[in-house]
C-alpha cells in the first residue's frame, strides 16, 4: 500500500521530516518544565569529579606505609612511596592517614576527604587498559572502552539524565569536561561550559537588553515560526534540537539562575541571599584576594556544584576539579600539592551536602552519588627526571547514596602496583576472580540509580551496593 | 492500517507545507513526473527515503564557529565582539584538550547567539539610522530617512522583509510567512516608536533571522 502513495518526493520528505522531529525529540517538551511552579531539587543527584592528567593513587587512594616499601626494597617491591620527599611543605603528613573509626587507608595527599570516610568506598587495582590520556578518561566518561581514542556512547550523565528525566531546567552540567550523547534527546544533553564566567553568562540576561515587549515578540517568533524550508533541515532533528535548546534558554532566563552562582556579595540582594552567600564563601574559603579565587579555583568549582544541586538548577554536574597531576618531571611536591587542592574543595562539597537538608528527608549526601577518577594513575617507581610516568593500575572513589560506605573494594599487587583478579561480591582477591575495569565502575554507578546499565554489557561490583 | 495512517499524516503535512499552486495539482494518485529538459545533465537520483530510515542525502549541519563569524560579518558588515573568546563553548576545537569542533545546536550555542545578534544587530541599526538608503544593511528597501517605521507600507516592508531573508538564510520568505513577519514588524515598529528607540524596530528583525535555524545550519 505505501507504493501507492502518489506523494512528490520532496513533499514526502518535508512531511517525514516533521513527523520524524516530532518524534525524534518529543520525548520530554522542556515546556513540562517550564511549567513547573518552582525549582525543587532531584531526588537522586550525581557528581562525576575528575583529576586531570593521571593521579598518583601512592599519594591519596591506594598508599603504601614508607616504613615497609622503602628505597632499599624496591628492587623486590617496585614501589617507592616518597612520601620523604613531601617533607618540604610540613602540612603533609610522612606517613599512610587513617583516621579513627575508618577502615580505609589514605595517602598524605587526600587532605580534609579522609574526614568523609564513613560515606565512601575506595575501588582499588582497577585495570584502566589503557595509558593514554584522552583514552583513560573517556573510557572513564562512558564506561566503554574507547575506539582508538575516539569515545563510544553516551557519557554515563547523560545516560544517568537520558534515562530519569529529571525536572529541573538544566538537568546536566559538564564544566571543563567532554561529554557525549549518541541516543537521547536534545533534553539529556549537557550544558558544556568551559569556565564559571561561561556558565553565568549562559544563565544570565543578554547584556544588550530590548524593551520587553520587543522580547516577548521574540520569544513567541522562537515558539511559532515553522516553515517549509525549516522543516527541511529537521530532516534529521537537527532544527527541533536547536528549538528546544532556545526553549531552554528561555527558561532559564526566566528562572534568574545567575544570580545563584555569582558568590560575591553584592548590596543589591536581598539579605537573606547575602547571608547565604557569606556562609558559602566562608564554608570553600572563597575569597577574590585567595586562597580560593569566587570564579577559577577548584573550590569555587565544588561550590558551583553543591549550588546547582542544592538550588534544584542540575541533577548531574560532571567537572574538571583540578589539573596539574601529569607530572612526568620535576618534584612529587607540586603533584600532591595539586591533588590535595582537588580532594580539599571535595570535601567542602562534602560537608556542604552533608549539612543541608534535602526536602524528601536527610541531607543532600543521602540523595547524592559521586564518583572520583581519574584517567589512570602514574607508575609506582620515581623516574630519572624525578617524576613519575604512567601506570595502567588505578583507583577510584564512590561516595553517598546507593554505595557502601567505608570500605575497600579491590587490592591492588605490592609488587609494582599491579592489577590482580578481584572476586566481584566481596572485593578480596581471588584467583578465580575478574579484573576491576571502568565499565565495572560505571555500571555500579548505574545500578545505584537504579537505572538500566545493559548498555555497559558488564554486570555492577555486587559487593559495592548498598 | 498502520501504513494508512502514516500515509494520511504524511499527506496532511505535505498539503500544509505545499506552496502556491502545487497543492492544487499535489493530488495521490494523479502525479505527473516532472520531465527534465533533454539537455539537462544527467542526475543521480537521490536514495530512496524509504531505504533510508526515512533519510535522503546528507545529514543537515550546524555551521561551525568560523563559519558562523564570517556569515556574521558578510550579512551585516559587523563582527561579533566576543565570538573568539565564546568559541570554545561555541563548539570550536582548541586543539589542547579537544581535536574536533562540536556543532551541537545545544543551550550553549542558542545562548551564546542570542547574545552576539543582539549585540551586531542593535549596532548595526544605530548605524543605519544615519546612513543614506543604499548604504543601509537592514532596512535597504526602506526610502527616505524617517525614524518611524510605523508610517511603512506593507509593500515597502515586505520588500524589505525579503531582501533580508535572502541575505540571511540564502532563500525569501514565502506568502504565508511574510504575511506573519510582516504583520510582527508592524508590531515591533510600533513598540519601537512608543520608546523612542527605532534601532529595535528592524533590529529585531535581524536579531530574530540571525536566531533563526535558517541561519546556522547548512
Amino acid at each position: 500500500m505505501k507504493k501507492n502513495i502518489a506523494l512528490p518526493r520532496r513533499t514526502f520528505m518535508k512531511a517525514a521530516a516533521g513527523f520524524a522531529g516530532a518524534n525524534l525529540f518529543g520525548g520530554l517538551s522542556f515546556k513540562a518544565f517550564a511549567q513547573a511552579s518552582g525549582l525543587a531539587p532531584a531526588d537522586h543527584c550525581f557528581v562525576f569529579a575528575y583529576f586531570n592528567g593521571g593521579w598518583d593513587v601512592l599519594l591519596s587512594l591506594d598508599p603504601r606505609d614508607p616504613a615497609t616499601f622503602t628505597a632499599e626494597r624496591i628492587s623486590e617491591t617496585r614501589i617507592l612511596p616518597g612520601y620523604n620527599l613531601l617533607s618540604n611543605d610540613a602540612s603533609f603528613p610522612t606517613n599512610v592517614v587513617r583516621p579513627a573509626g575508618s577502615n580505609i587507608d589514605f595517602g598524605p595527599a587526600i587532605g580534609r576527604m579522609a574526614n568523609h570516610f564513613d560515606l565512601m568506598s575506595v575501588v582499588r587495582g582497577l585495570n584502566m587498559a589503557t595509558v593514554a590520556h584522552e583514552v583513560g578518561f573517556r573510557y572513564f566518561l562512558t564506561g566503554k572502552e574507547p575506539n582508538g581514542s575516539a569515545a563510544r556512547g553516551s557519557t554515563t550523565a547523560t545516560e544517568i539524565v537520558g534515562q530519569m528525566k529529571p525536572n529541573v531546567p538544566v538537568p546536566n552540567i559538564a564544566y571543563n569536561i567532554e561529554t557525549y550523547n549518541d541516543r537521547y534527546p536534545g533534553y539529556a544533553n549537557a550544558l558544556r561550559v568551559s569556565s564559571s564566567n561561561d556558565l553565568l553568562l549562559t544563565l544570565a540576561p543578554s547584556p544588550t537588553a530590548l524593551d520587553s515587549e520587543i522580547e516577548r515578540e521574540l520569544v513567541d517568533m522562537h515558539g511559532r515560526r515553522i516553515s517549509c524550508e525549516a522543516d527541511l533541515y529537521d530532516s534529521r532533528g537537527l532544527v527541533t534540537q536547536y528549538r528546544e535548546s532556545q526553549s531552554q534558554m528561555q527558561t532559564v532566563l526566566d528562572a534568574q539562575l545567575d544570580r545563584y552562582f555569582r558568590f560575591e556579595d553584592s548590596a543589591t540582594e536581598t539579605p537573606a541571599m547575602r547571608a547565604e552567600k557569606a556562609a558559602l564563601r566562608q564554608l570553600y574559603t572563597l575569597r577574590p584576594e585567595g586562597p580560593n579565587d569566587p570564579r577559577s579555583s577548584a573550590a569555587a568549582r565544588a561550590a558551583l556544584v553543591a549550588t546547582a544541586l542544592k538550588r534544584g538548577v542540575s541533577q548531574c554536574v560532571s567537572m574538571n576539579i583540578t589539573g596539574g597531576l601529569d607530572t612526568h618531571f620535576g618534584t612529587q611536591l607540586t603533584h600532591a600539592q595539586n591533588q590535595r587542592a582537588g580532594w580539599n574543595a571535595l570535601a567542602d562539597l562534602v560537608t556542604d551536602l552533608r549539612a543541608s537538608a534535602h526536602p524528601s528527608g536527610g541531607n543532600f549526601m543521602d540523595h547524592t552519588t559521586v564518583l572520583v577518577f581519574s584517567e589512570f594513575s602514574r607508575t609506582p617507581l620515581i623516574n630519572a627526571s624525578g617524576g613519575r610516568d604512567h601506570h595502567i593500575t588505578n583507583s577510584c572513589m564512590l561516595l553517598g547514596k546507593g554505595i557502601k560506605h567505608n570500605t575497600v573494594f579491590g587490592k591492588s599487587g605490592d609488587v609494582g602496583l599491579s592489577a590482580g583478579l578481584i572476586d566481584h561480591a566481596t572485593g578480596l582477591p581471588n584467583p578465580g576472580g575478574e579484573q576491576i575495569l571502568p565499565d565495572h565502575v560505571i555500571a555500579t554507578v548505574m545500578a545505584a540509580a537504579g537505572i538500566d546499565y545493559s548498555i555497559t554489557r558488564v554486570e555492577p561490583l555486587t559487593g559495592l551496593l548498598a | 492500517m498502520r501504513s494508512l495512517a502514516i500515509a494520511t499524516l504524511a499527506l496532511s503535512f505535505s498539503l500544509g507545507c505545499s506552496k502556491g499552486s502545487t497543492a492544487a495539482v499535489d493530488q495521490p494518485g494523479s502525479l505527473a513526473p516532472v520531465e527534465l529538459p533533454t539537455d539537462h545533465p544527467v542526475l543521480t537520483p537521490l536514495p530512496d527515503p524509504e531505504m533510508n530510515g526515512g533519510h535522503a542525502g546528507r545529514a543537515p549541519r550546524r555551521i561551525s564557529v568560523p563559519q558562523l563569524k564570517q556569515s556574521i560579518l558578510t550579512v551585516t558588515g559587523k563582527q561579533w565582539t566576543q565570538i573568539d573568546n565564546l568559541a570554545s563553548s561555541l563548539g570550536q576545537a582548541d586543539f589542547a584538550v579537544t581535536v574536533s569542533d562540536a556543532t551541537e545546536p545545544n543551550l550553549v550555542f542558542a545562548k551564546f547567539l542570542d547574545d552576539g545578534a543582539r549585540e551586531v544587530c542593535l549596532s548595526v541599526a544605530r548605524d543605519d539610522l544615519n546612513r543614506a538608503q543604499d548604504a543601509r544593511v537592514l532596512w535597504p528597501e526602506v526610502p527616505g530617512t524617517g525614524r518611524d517605521f510605523t508610517v511603512l507600507d506593507d509593500a515597502t516592508i515586505e520588500k524589505n522583509l525579503g531582501t533580508l531573508s535572502v541575505r540571511f538564510w540564502g532563500s525569501p520568505l514565502d506568502s504565508t510567512e511574510l504575511t506573519d513577519w510582516t504583520a510582527t514588524f508592524k508590531k515591533l515598529a510600533a513598540r519601537a516608536k512608543t520608546i523612542n528607540k527605532p534601532e529595535q524596530a528592524w533590529g529585531s528583525i535581524c536579531v530574530a533571522m540571525m536566531t533563526d535555524p535558517r541561519f546556522i545550519t547548512y
